[in-house]
């Protein structure tokens, strides 16, 4: 969108720079002082022959080459689009009979999931720590607390760290 | 869908409306190849330019707001920042004897300028501008651009604007001297 403000009339110098800048067509001129411009040119035999070198040169860029986007750049681009969240609004998915029944009695979301979650990560943390006993043992090293307070560091920055593009996406 | 406006497109491209794609490409996918061709010379370049400022729109299809800015603007900044990106890299590595000769290519006298030497021969006018000439002509007079939006896309005044264009077009003359000879006297011939 273009703010400018109508001039109700130029000089042939400013007109001059117009075709100067912008070439022989007034619909590349700027829209502020078109009306103007093309009033001159009408009323100006001098101001009409400032287009005729313009005209030619403009003739000239029009023949410079352009070619359409290729299929195969069409089809990269289809095949590179976004899929993630477009799930059609549909009907519900049909639940089995345990699962209306868990959602009868726990309409909030049952406690079993959160509970289950809970006792398997209890039960994951003892596994991992007789393995590392196990280890040390049999390497006969006792891992110092500075290792320990390193793994655990590493492991909450896996934990936290944010999914980032890759800068060329950017 | 054909008619949406571009702001609904982009929102259902970030939903992974493959439709949506489709329409934006076709509404605007061969002028930023255009754009691209005009400032790189050839349409490989063009088209991997093209191709990083879709992929750069199906990525950033969720943050786009819409109202804030002209989508087909933006599409324009960000295809002519690569452009320049590129050609900024590619300056730095390029040898000035592999630079298209316009001299070379001179037909004799009673020979009339053919369509595709004439296309050439502009293309290779068009490469030996300065980036920023070359970057105004290509936004404001092949895309149609106004003025104030090639100002904002190249980061510079309405002036500045119009300087970079009286400068480009002039050295276009210069440099397509000959081809317009020639096409005043292919003129006469047919007469």
């Amino acid at each position: 969108m273009e703010l400018t403000t109508m001039k109700s009339e130029i000089s042939l110098e400013r007109l001059e720079a117009i075709i100067d800048a912008y070439g022989a067509s007034p619909m590349r001129w700027p829209a502020g002082e078109r009306a103007a411009a093309e009033a001159l040119l009408a009323a100006s035999v001098e101001a009409r022959s400032l287009l005729a070198d313009a005209r030619m040169l403009d003739g000239m860029l029009a023949a410079a080459p352009v070619e359409a986007p290729s299929d195969a750049l069409v089809a990269r681009l289809m095949a590179a689009r976004p899929r993630g969240a477009a799930a059609p609004a549909g009907p519900a998915r049909p639940q089995g009979f345990f699962r209306e029944l868990v959602a009868s009695v726990w309409p909030y979301g049952s406690p079993v999931l959160p509970a289950g979650a809970l006792a398997a990560s209890i039960m994951l943390g003892v596994a991992l720590g007789s393995v590392s006993e196990f280890t040390v043992i049999d390497g006969g090293l006792t891992a110092s607390a500075s290792e320990e307070a390193d793994t655990d560091d590493r492991l909450i920055a896996l934990a936290l760290a944010d999914i980032t593009w890759p800068e060329e996406w950017m | 869908m054909q008619e949406a406006p571009d702001d609904e497109l982009v929102a259902a491209v970030a939903q992974g409306d493959g439709q949506a794609c489709a329409v934006l490409m076709e509404r605007h996918l061969g002028r930023i190849v255009a754009l691209a061709r005009r400032m790189m010379g050839n349409q490989a370049d063009a088209e991997e330019i093209a191709q990083e400022v879709f992929l750069r729109v199906w990525t950033n299809a969720g943050k786009w707001e819409p109202g804030r800015a002209q989508f087909g603007t933006w599409l324009h900044r960000v295809a002519a920042n690569l452009c320049l990106d590129r050609l900024r890299r590619q300056r730095s590595t390029v040898d000035i004897d592999d630079l298209p000769d316009l001299v070379s290519a001179e037909p004799g006298p009673d020979r009339r300028l053919e369509a595709d030497e004439l296309a050439a021969r502009v293309e290779a006018a068009l490469q030996e501008l300065p980036e920023r000439q070359r970057a105004a002509i290509a936004l404001s007079h092949y895309q149609g651009l106004s003025n104030t939006e090639t100002a904002e896309i190249l980061d510079v005044s309405v002036e500045a604007v119009e300087s970079l264009l009286s400068r480009g077009r002039r050295q276009l003359r210069s440099l397509l001297a000959t081809e317009k000879d020639e096409l005043l006297r292919s003129r006469e011939t047919s007469a």
